[in-house]
């Protein structure tokens, strides 16, 4: 199975997307693969359980955090843009779709991406004739 | 043109400057390319709030708990420190690490003097929110004007 492509951070979200999602920010990704499934480890922090929204349509797999702006007081200084998390990837054939799983747990999302029997490596027995 | 009151010639610290204004324009022109790297220049990066009686500072720490961080604060100087470690999980081959593996200790100075007593701490949704309450000398006061 080739690696999935994924979109470079910075390159703009698809067109088909809210245009709220213009200014949402790309997050870091870490993705791993084994022989049962690809995993992809996203950092939303600031982003609750259902705040997340993740989609799969037509091999593109999009994965959309909602994070509030904090309401305590006046800003005065500033490293960092409170703005929601959007990221947009293609996904490899062979994905059983409907068992894709995910968990969120201190900020980190995690989607399992299960692959189907096909792509799945498979020992063949030699038999003694 | 600011230069670092340490520097002890200014020839030096104008090519000192130079050198960092450099560094910066290589610094934007790769923002989100490289963000692993970025992440490890400044990590975590903070927000800081006014909320009247406190400042409330915020910081981007997904994957930590409170255990895994440690905030000293001493003579007006808060320092927030911890590690960070993304390994690949055992029997995975990794395709892609952007989210980078961080030691990090920030100090910052604190725009007022605050009461270390009652400043809480905590960590939700991968959010480091701090509450640092101000000293009684820095809390905003209403002056009444008397009539004469």
């Amino acid at each position: 199975m080739s690696t999935m492509e994924i979109r470079k951070r910075g390159e703009p979200v698809l067109e088909q997307t809210r245009t709220a999602a213009m200014a949402a920010m790309a997050p870091p990704v870490d993705v791993y693969e084994n022989t049962q499934e690809l995993l992809l480890v996203a950092d939303l922090p600031g982003v609750a359980k259902d705040g997340v929204r993740i989609e799969l349509e037509k091999g593109l797999l999009t994965i959309e955090g909602r994070r509030p702006t904090p309401t305590v007081g006046e800003q005065v200084a500033g490293e960092y843009r409170i703005a929601d998390f959007q990221r947009v990837f293609s996904v490899p054939p062979g994905i059983e779709a409907t068992k894709i799983d995910a968990e969120l747990s201190g900020g980190v999302l995690r989607v399992h991406l299960p692959k189907s029997e096909g792509v799945k490596p498979r020992r063949i027995e030699v038999r003694a004739s | 043109m600011l230069t670092r009151f340490s520097d002890f010639d200014p020839t030096f610290s104008l090519f000192d400057e130079l050198r960092r204004r450099m560094e910066r324009v290589w610094e934007d022109f790769d923002e989100g390319s490289t963000p692993s790297l970025q992440a490890a220049t400044v990590w975590p990066k903070v927000n800081l709030y006014d909320g009247g009686a406190s400042f409330v500072l915020t910081a981007d720490v997904p994957g930590l708990a409170e255990k895994d961080l440690q905030v000293t604060l001493h003579d007006g100087a808060l320092t927030i420190a911890g590690e960070r470690a993304t390994k690949a999980p055992e029997g995975y081959a990794v395709h892609r690490q952007e989210r980078g593996s961080v030691k990090f200790t920030r100090s910052l100075a604190l725009p007022c003097k605050v009461d270390a007593e009652n400043t809480t701490a905590s960590v939700k949704d991968g959010v480091l929110m701090l509450t640092l309450r101000k000293a009684p000398e820095a809390q905003p006061r209403a002056i009444a004007i008397r009539a004469s």
